[in-house]
């Protein structure tokens, strides 16, 4: 099989090929970039599905050949503008400070953390990290309710600090923020420094964080983004429906009851308006998107 | 805000600074984390008891029952069947997903790809869709009456397949987590790749080994404790499968509001308003996967995890 | 007490000090304006919100609008847990037990008992649960109507049915003439339109008698509802996809459903959903069981309830008499939220139909005397327990093979062992 694969740039102790066999091959040398486009298809469909959806009125929604573009593009962002005096943009300014403030935070946060995980020997050191790490198998479902009824004890509920505070410590970023300490931040830069006489407040502030910045980054794009979609917390957190985020604005109008008919038109049109500011990102930090699971662990 | 806490002692020895640093967050997890979950515990050994018919004030009063909840939780027929649901959709999901990622990702390292920057964002792209949103959009792609595949099937006059019937089901969920989850799969699995030697391939090159034999035989195994820990956390995300079964139980007869462990757990707790039980079985699906979890690791005798066991 | 346990959790794990005051119905002195907070889901309550606050300068009223009832529920009870509900809430009114018995509504007789002569008795047994409280200001109502497609009922020369027997053989007649056509679906998503068509054929699910409670969710007039709809679904005469999805309401645009077994507040959901289909809807009342003493279901309606933690228990009684059984007030609710009033004065001065129904001008005539047909039902305190396993069991009796009888005794048994846990007294 792995004759067919063979480039045909490429040097090797086979006899030559009959012509035939050379355009088979270089039909395949394209299959790569087709099975990804494939992919790449696979995933953008559903994307493009909210596109066209989101240009229909609420009756071509229901009445039209799913895949045909409707008229009403401006008409839905008209009416999701001016729907309950403009509280859709209220909510997606609160999406931007959750996310923006909560990722900003987190990954400071995580930055100073992993940073001590990864450069100091110190007692508790495994436990400490065990412990962070093993909070990813708790579920949101199952912390939510007792979240709820301490937070409420310290008279917290319904404030954006509910919702601020527990996106703010992140185990995963912590995990992520020590594999970069240990991989960018060279030992013998921080031991020159400490001869130097700088205190460790200052080599973690103007060295250590400085050189993790591009993983910090990262963080920051990943918390922003699991931060924005988060829906259990605030649904749980929150009664005013001014402080609501967007994912939970759209859920309330989306269950209206029975007695009252679900806002399609408006919950795609808003949809889509509300992916936006991620797309935005994925495209304009692209190269911050690459995770590095591992690299720090194993040159530890 | 950080640095500001620590300034007080950040001249002192790095015996100190280390504590120093990790304390925000410390504290932050014992607050979000720890004491819930600890919370949590206390509660799954009580339930309350109603006094006559239980319409008035006061007529609700909280009781010890010690490992009742417990019991009740490991006897309980539906949570079983809840879980054997749960590691059908896994066996679906993972090898799916972690196929999937894996082949991206290796095409992605080849040379002669085009569109490379292209369908990487694309293919990354639905991890940003929020599980409401996704639920909402698979939901009008999988009913059978607003469904474009259904549509061309029935112009075509072929059978139409519904992906909402009992068997169906299962792989409708995992499509929308393969669709989610494939792209940062494939991200991770990427980045590892992006940092083994080049000169490596160059050396299995001139040996006469061909692009596929590089990959299966050099990339794939140095790929391994990047697999392990992909594959650790999409079991990870599949035992807390939640958002998807529960948007689109409305849409069809195929589920069951206790589809999953974790739908009975919020149907318990705020369906039934019994935090107690819901508490018992959290703490039971908390241990599975710390066992799930362990186990994997030591299974596979990873040092992924830091090294730090 | 679990109040107790959150502080004890909180004060020994940080060493915190406590910054919440807890518990509620006492009575806050009142000085200065009065702020009051407001869950609802109603759309456009907000708007005679702003009519109370504009008319009422010592007592604002803070709307803030929520998830449908189900959602709200879960949230006051947490709210109430935790110790910080609002002031006043939407409530449906099969929710009321559940939420009297976790102690989240306060007994507002007394500011409350006058309202008893606006609201038809039936109504008002409902939100005194059969005692001497007031748990809450009745709101809307929604007695079962059917609607049909009078234009499709025309071409197929169907005509309207009377009774269940006529309904389903209609259901066949339309599916001979048009094979893509249903004339209703059986909706397994849909506990509370079940619990409708139950109360139409005479069943009742809960009953007390002392400090008892009987529950009989797999009665004989229930299990005739269930059977009846079994036969339909297994000979393929009616849908069996749940209502309330896209699917469903594509259904309805494109003419695939002609038919709706639904309540009064029908034609504003048809609107939404199915806006080409303008003026081609008409409504007759529900098909009987018995002709000659004809019956209708409730299907949704809602209350306005003060909670028990409210520290401001008098002024919420208050708008939540006001907005519920004042003139300006109720008309209001009628224009900007599109409801059909539970106050009788205000259901009869309804005098043009619904903007949908144009071509049927008596609307609200009809439905006032459909209206006066509704049985009156006592709910339980753990409704959502059975709803729940409403949409379980049915779900899967329906993917499973249609006989819908067996779903009513997982249903009765769910029931019964969720009180029993809870330690009520349940009688055979």
């Amino acid at each position: 099989m792995s004759a067919v694969l063979v480039e045909d740039r490429v040097v090797t102790p086979t006899p030559s090929r009959s012509p035939r066999l050379r355009s088979i091959v270089s039909a395949l040398g394209a299959l790569p970039t087709f099975v990804l486009l494939l992919g790449a298809a696979y995933c953008l469909f559903p994307v493009a599905w909210v596109l066209i959806a989101a240009t229909k009125s609420s009756g071509e929604l229901f009445s039209t050949s799913t895949l045909s573009l409707g008229s009403s593009l401006l008409a839905n962002l008209g009416e999701l503008n001016g729907y309950r005096d403009g509280v859709f943009w209220r909510w997606m300014a609160n999406s931007a400070l959750y996310a923006g403030v909560g990722a900003l935070l987190s990954a400071v946060l995580s930055g100073v953390t992993g940073y001590a995980l990864a450069k100091y020997a110190f007692r508790g050191r495994a436990l400490i990290f065990n412990a962070l790490i093993a909070g990813v198998l708790v579920p949101a479902v199952v912390l939510a309710i007792p979240q709820y009824l301490l937070m409420s004890k310290i008279g917290l509920t319904d404030t954006y600090l509910s919702v601020l505070l527990p996106s703010v410590v992140s185990p995963y970023g912590i995990y992520l923020a020590r594999i970069y300490a240990a991989a960018s931040v060279p030992e013998d830069v921080v031991e020159a420094a400490r001869t130097d006489g700088a205190s460790e407040l200052r080599i973690l502030t103007s060295i250590a964080l400085p050189m993790m910045v591009p993983g910090l980054v990262t963080v920051f794009l990943f918390q922003f983004v699991s931060i924005w979609n988060n829906f259990m917390l605030p649904y749980i957190m929150l009664a005013n429906d001014g402080m609501f985020p967007v994912t939970l604005g759209l859920y309330t109008m989306l269950k209206q009851g029975n007695t009252t008919p679900a806002l399609y038109t408006l919950v795609v049109t808003g949809s889509l308006v509300s992916v936006l500011p991620l797309i935005a990102l994925f495209l304009t930090l692209q190269r911050y998107w690459r995770i590095d699971l591992l690299s720090g662990a194993v040159k530890a | 805000m950080t640095s500001m806490r620590v300034s007080g002692r950040g001249g002192a020895a790095p015996k100190v600074a280390p504590y120093a640093f990790v304390a925000p967050a410390v504290v932050l997890f014992l607050l979000v984390f720890a004491l819930p979950i600890a919370y949590t515990v206390y509660l799954s050994l009580f339930r309350t008891e109603v006094k006559g018919l239980g319409l008035g004030l006061g007529n609700r009063t909280e009781v010890f029952v010690g490992l009742d909840n417990y019991w009740r939780a490991l006897t309980d027929s539906e949570l079983g069947a809840g879980a054997l649901r749960v590691f059908g959709y896994g066996a679906i999901l993972v090898p799916t997903m972690l196929g999937l990622a894996l082949v991206f990702a290796l095409l992605l390292d080849e040379e002669r790809v085009r569109a490379r920057g292209f369908s990487r964002i694309a293919i990354f792209l639905p991890y940003a869709i929020p599980g409401v949103i996704a639920s909402l959009l698979w939901g009008f792609l999988y009913l059978p009456g607003t469904s474009p595949f259904n549509q061309m099937l029935r112009e075509l006059s072929l059978p139409e397949v519904n992906l909402l019937s009992p068997t169906g089901i299962y792989f409708a969920l995992a499509n929308i987590a393969v669709w989610g989850g494939v792209g940062y799969n494939m991200v991770v699995l990427y980045t590892a790749l992006r940092s083994i030697p080049r000169d490596l391939y160059e050396a299995a090159r001139i040996d006469g080994c061909t692009p596929l034999q590089i990959a299966l035989r050099i990339k794939i195994p140095l790929l391994a404790p990047a697999l392990v820990l992909t594959s650790l956390f999409s079991i990870i995300a599949t035992l807390q499968v939640f958002a998807e079964p529960t948007t689109l139980a409305p849409l069809t007869n195929s589920l069951s509001l206790t589809w999953t462990p974790l739908m009975k757990v919020y149907q318990d707790a705020f369906g039934r308003g019994d935090i107690y039980s819901a508490a018992a079985t959290s703490v039971l699906i908390a241990l599975v996967m710390f066992v799930i979890s362990f186990g994997l690791l030591r299974i596979t005798r990873s040092r992924a995890f830091g090294g730090e066991r | 007490m679990r109040l107790d346990i959150a502080k004890k959790a909180v004060a020994v794990g940080l060493g915190l000090t406590l910054l919440a005051a807890c518990g509620g119905g006492t009575e806050q002195a009142a000085d200065g304006p009065v702020e009051l907070s407001f869950w609802a889901w109603a759309p456009n309550i907000d708007k005679v919100v702003d009519k109370w606050n504009a008319s009422h300068p010592d007592t604002k009223v803070v709307f803030s609008k929520q998830a449908q009832g189900d959602d709200l529920v879960t949230k006051l009870l947490t709210s109430a847990k935790g110790g910080n509900p609002p002031d006043l809430a939407q409530v449906e009114y099969q929710a009321l037990p559940t939420l009297v018995s976790n102690d989240v509504l306060a007994d507002i007789s007394e500011g409350a008992a006058s309202a008893k002569d606006k609201f038809a008795p039936g109504i008002w047994d409902q939100v005194t649960l059969g005692g001497s409280g007031v748990y809450a200001v009745p709101q809307d109502s929604g007695p079962m109507m059917f609607y049909y497609r009078a234009d499709l009922f025309e071409q197929y020369g169907l005509k309207v049915p009377t009774t269940w027997d006529q309904y389903a053989q209609t259901a066949r007649d339309l599916r001979a003439k048009a094979s893509d056509k249903f004339l209703g679906t059986f909706s397994s998503n849909d506990p509370g339109w079940f619990a409708g068509l139950v109360q139409q054929a005479g069943g009742s699910w809960w009953s007390v008698e002392g400090d008892t409670w009987t529950v009989s969710v797999d009665d004989a007039a229930t299990k005739k509802v269930a059977q009846y709809w079994s036969g339909l679904i297994a000979e393929g005469a009616v849908d069996k996809t749940p209502m309330y999805t896209p699917e469903w309401n594509k259904a309805l645009n494109d003419g695939t459903q002609i038919g709706w077994l639904s309540a009064v507040w029908a034609p504003g959901v048809l609107q939404g959903n199915a806006e080409s289909t303008l003026g081609k809807w008409a409504m007759a009342p529900m098909p009987q069981w018995d002709a000659s003493a004809p019956r209708t279901g409730n299907w949704g309606g809602s209350t306005t309830a003060v909670t028990a933690g409210s520290k401001k228990q008098k002024a919420a009684t208050e708008f939540a008499v006001w907005l519920n059984t004042d003139p300006t007030a109720v008309e209001a609710l009628v224009t900007e939220s599109a409801i059909y009033p539970a106050a009788i004065s205000a259901q009869e001065a309804q005098a043009k139909p619904p903007a949908f129904f144009p071509n049927q001008p008596d609307f609200y005539t009809q439905a006032a005397k459909i209206a006066a047909t509704s049985s009156g039902f006592t709910w339980g305190p753990n409704v959502n327990v059975t709803y729940t396993a409403y949409k379980n069991a049915m779900g899967e009796a329906i993917s499973g093979g249609a006989d819908l009888v067996p779903a009513l005794t997982k249903m009765q048994t769910a029931t019964v062992d969720d009180m029993k846990a809870n330690g009520f007294t349940v009688g055979g």
